[in-house]
């Protein structure tokens, strides 16, 4: 078996990555292949593929997994859930493999940059407010068409979310994300190998 | 085998509402909103009440399942604006934007199935007064358009007279997989009001693919995925003929139109094919002044549309 | 103690494995009704085109069974259907009901029901559009279009590429059903292999999970149209068809090499899941048969065949089963019921 603490194979993997119990059923899983066929990611670059990461991640395969760019590139279709005959839920698997590795410092910059808009919306009770100009363009455009010059949100509910937000430990979580050393991501899948030590 | 995939209109809709909770949609009420608008007037033709409220905030989801935010705070956030519907006005929730449904399905579905995950949600929203109990059934609007398609029929006066309509359902929707009015796969619901109100709707071939802009991916992978991706879709419609696309998502609607120009300059397309709402195109069907459909907002203009359907530059 | 000096045998269903069963019924020289709904005699069997794992014709193991049957004296009501049951100590009194909703009652000492399997309904998977595109089938059609083929038929028009999607409905908890079907991969083996034979220039593609091939010349079967016949097998379930320019775009993955693939068909064969057929559902209902969570039927712990009090089974509506199968199963069921005349004496 691989060494103690090793970064490389960790057989409680499945259980580390499904940390809310959203995918239980994945050693339903029949390596099928019919998530990939119906992946629009896959159809282009084929070096991301769902079947080989659910696998991986039964295996407890952590080598290509963790710094894989590959795992960065679902787009969150759901093609896959709806033609997966056993129903497993591959988005919300990909949603948690991303927590884990982020914390390790993988992937940061995929998203962090979408933080500023993260934080913002704690203030604004609105995902995706611009800036001044962009702001401005809306009021014009919502006045045309006879809406209130900015969509209503009232004080009260954005005191609300941020304070969901702090309670919860999750704006904490976001902000050490900010702090955390970044490491580089690579596209594992085309060059990956694994190599089991001392097994 | 599960629970029925597909059921009929009226197994999902058993009764039409005479008043709903309209969810404000961000991107909707912020990129297109001629989009909000014409929900509104297409609701009220269908002689259905529309309440919105201050006190709701973004759903939240689309940041979470960026895994930007953790879904204590998401699941935390649903209950809130779902316990808000119940307590001030005990309303069926209609979305019209698919993120918006998606997200405040699965997370509503999550609470409503695991005790422990609803408690700790309504512990803690607990401290403003607010306590979640599932009551609140979460739909969006194209099922009512669906629902009430022979009123519809019946109140076009400006029929679209056999607009090429290429419709994109987006993925959210038809990803809940149980329950919902059409296959995933091979739905044809959209179809059938496009030719409800005088349209040709265009099966072309990749009409079933994602926008690719959810989950943030259009900031992180647009280059190296998104765009080859759209340009797929984009050259499929184009062969096909398609002089319309329509959404049932702001998110989806941004992807498509904003994109445009952008993909152009990589040498995909050009396409010129504007792409609106469903509910911009009932309204337009139905009547509404166009001046207050806001197109304006739109990228990709929609001149010949227009023409097409007589509509003129006064109307 | 039996006070009946003549036993009578019912037996419902005149598929193979209900043809063996009053074969082995009559030749020890009991009574036997066989009831079959439709006009004729021999089941799915009949529908078939070959058999595997020898190529050999269906039509006649049905008419041998058929002339077999003739001359034991077993009494055949083709147009027949079993309507309902009364079970009175060690006989039941059945209503058959025939052409014309002519009525008729008889009284069995003991009744062995063989009323087969039925094909999935594959509509319900929308991506691969059966009932919507045309070209996409299911395997019993496709089955009839190799008979059509093989009379000449067609040679107008071949088509080019053949595509075989494995396990519709079956293995899929989603959609369809968990099991098996277990004959399927046979079957379209197959199937496969008779393209190649009556259009050698076509394509033939085979898209599996797994080929179960567990039986008496199976491997060697399936090998042989793989390496004989030249029949690609590809590792994978495809996701998708798509109709395109008249043809049929398959989109699947091949999964040993773990890359998307993209293959246009002409026409693509969905090899349907198998499940209890309207007769067994009903059969088990009138006589309160024992049956699994699916509607087939089960056999009473530890019997070979027996399903009910004085009740037995054979053939597919016990579970999928190739003819070789039926025809072993057919004999149980018969001996069970010979075993079970011969106590009362």
């Amino acid at each position: 078996m691989a060494k103690e603490g090793s970064d490389k194979w960790d057989e409680q993997l499945y259980q580390k990555v499904d940390r809310y119990g959203l995918v239980s059923n994945l050693e339903q899983c029949l390596q099928c292949g019919k998530c990939t066929g119906n992946c629009p990611v896959a159809a282009i670059t084929p070096s991301y593929n769902p079947r080989a990461i659910i696998n991986d991640i039964l295996a407890g395969s952590t080598e290509r997994l963790l710094d894989s760019e590959e795992i960065w590139r679902c787009m969150w279709c759901a093609n896959c859930y709806r033609v997966c005959p056993v129903d497993i839920n591959y988005p919300f698997l990909i949603m948690q493999l991303r927590y884990m590795v982020l914390e390790k410092g993988y992937g940061l910059k995929y998203v962090l940059p979408i933080n500023k808009f993260a934080f913002r919306a704690l203030e604004e009770g609105l995902t995706f407010v611009p800036g001044q100009k962009g702001k401005e363009k809306i009021m014009r455009l919502r006045s045309g068409v006879d809406a209130t010059p900015w969509p209503e949100v009232s004080d009260r509910a954005k005191m609300e979310m941020a304070e969901i937000f702090a309670q919860t430990g999750a704006r904490h979580w976001m902000e050490d994300l900010e702090k955390e050393e970044e490491k580089p991501v690579r596209m594992s899948y085309r060059e990956g190998r694994i190599v089991h030590e001392g097994s | 085998m599960k629970e029925a995939r597909v059921i009929s209109p009226e197994k999902r809709i058993p009764e039409v509402p005479e008043k709903l909770f309209l969810f404000r949609s961000c991107t909707g009420s912020m990129e297109y909103p001629g989009t909000e608008q014409a929900v509104k007037y297409v609701l009220d033709k269908l002689g259905v009440q529309v309440v919105m409220d201050a006190d709701q905030t973004c759903c939240s989801g689309y940041i979470l399942t960026c895994s930007g935010y953790l879904p204590e705070a998401s699941l935390a956030v649903t209950a809130r604006n779902l316990a808000m519907i119940e307590q001030k006005y005990d309303l069926d929730t209609y979305c019209f934007c698919n993120g918006c449904f998606g997200y405040n399905s699965e997370l509503s579905h999550l609470l409503n199935h695991v005790p422990a995950i609803k408690e700790q949600a309504n512990q803690l929203i607990g401290q403003w007064g607010y306590n979640y109990q599932g009551r609140t059934r979460i739909y969006h609007v194209q099922e009512l358009y669906y629902r009430l398609l022979d009123k519809i029929k019946a109140q076009v006066v400006r029929p679209l007279n056999g607009l090429r309509v290429g419709v994109h359902y987006g993925c959210h929707y038809l990803a809940q997989q149980y329950g919902i009015l059409d296959d995933g796969d091979l739905p044809t619901f959209h179809e059938e009001i496009i030719q409800a109100l005088g349209g040709m709707p265009v099966f072309y071939k990749e009409r079933r693919m994602c926008c690719g802009y959810a989950v943030g991916r259009g900031f992180t992978h647009k280059e190296s995925v998104v765009q080859p991706h759209l340009g797929r879709k984009f050259d499929s419609a184009k062969e096909e003929g398609v002089q319309l696309m329509t959404t049932v998502c702001p998110g989806c609607n941004t992807a498509l139109d904003r994109e445009q120009p952008q993909l152009a300059k990589r040498g995909f397309g050009p396409y010129n094919i504007p792409v609106i709402d469903l509910a911009q195109l009932i309204a337009l069907a139905m009547g509404a002044p166009i001046s207050k459909l806001g197109f304006n907002a739109n990228t990709v203009p929609l001149n010949g549309v227009l023409d097409i359907v007589g509509v003129g530059k006064g109307e | 103690m039996s006070d009946r000096s003549e036993m009578t045998a019912l037996v419902i269903g005149g598929g193979i494995a209900g043809l063996e069963a009053a074969i082995t019924i009559a030749g020890a020289g009991h009574q036997v009704v066989l009831v079959e709904k439709s006009p004729q005699l021999g089941g799915t069997t009949r529908e078939l085109y070959s058999s595997f794992p020898r190529w050999e014709n269906p039509a006649e193991l049905v008419q041998g069974k058929i002339e077999e049957v003739q001359k034991a004296g077993v009494q055949v009501r083709t147009g027949f259907e079993v309507i309902s049951s009364q079970k009175q100590g060690d006989i039941y009194r059945v209503v058959l009901e025939g052409p014309g909703q002519k009525r008729e009652e008889l009284v069995a000492d003991a009744v062995v029901v063989a009323t087969g399997f039925e094909l999935f309904d594959v509509s319900a998977y929308g991506e691969y559009g059966y009932g919507s595109y045309p070209g996409v089938v299911n395997t019993l059609e496709f089955e009839s279009h190799l008979r059509e083929w093989a009379r000449g038929e067609g040679k107008e028009a071949p088509p080019k590429t053949v595509a075989f999607i494995k396990c519709v409905g079956s293995r899929d908890r989603s959609k369809g059903y968990p099991y098996c079907s277990k004959i399927c991969c046979m079957i379209t083996a197959k199937q496969a292999g008779l393209v190649k034979e009556i259009w050698p220039d076509a394509k033939c593609h085979v898209f599996y999970m797994d080929y179960r091939a567990a039986g008496k010349g199976y491997e060697e079967f399936v090998r042989s149209v793989i390496e004989e016949k030249h029949v690609r097998y590809t590792r994978g379930r495809p996701a998708k068809i798509l109709p395109e320019d008249g043809r049929l775009l398959i989109r699947t993955e091949d999964t040993l090499m773990g890359v998307p693939v993209e293959i246009r068909a002409d026409m693509v064969v969905l090899a349907a899941a198998m499940q209890p057929g309207r007769g067994t559902r009903e059969m088990s209902r009138i006589f309160d048969l024992n049956t699994d969570y699916y509607g087939f039927l089960e056999p009473v712990s530890g019997q070979a065949a027996r399903v009910g009090e004085r009740v037995f089974a054979a053939g597919g509506c016990i579970f999928p089963v190739e003819n070789q199968g039926a025809l072993q199963q057919g004999a149980a069921a018969g001996a069970g019921v010979v075993a079970l005349f011969n106590q009362a004496r």
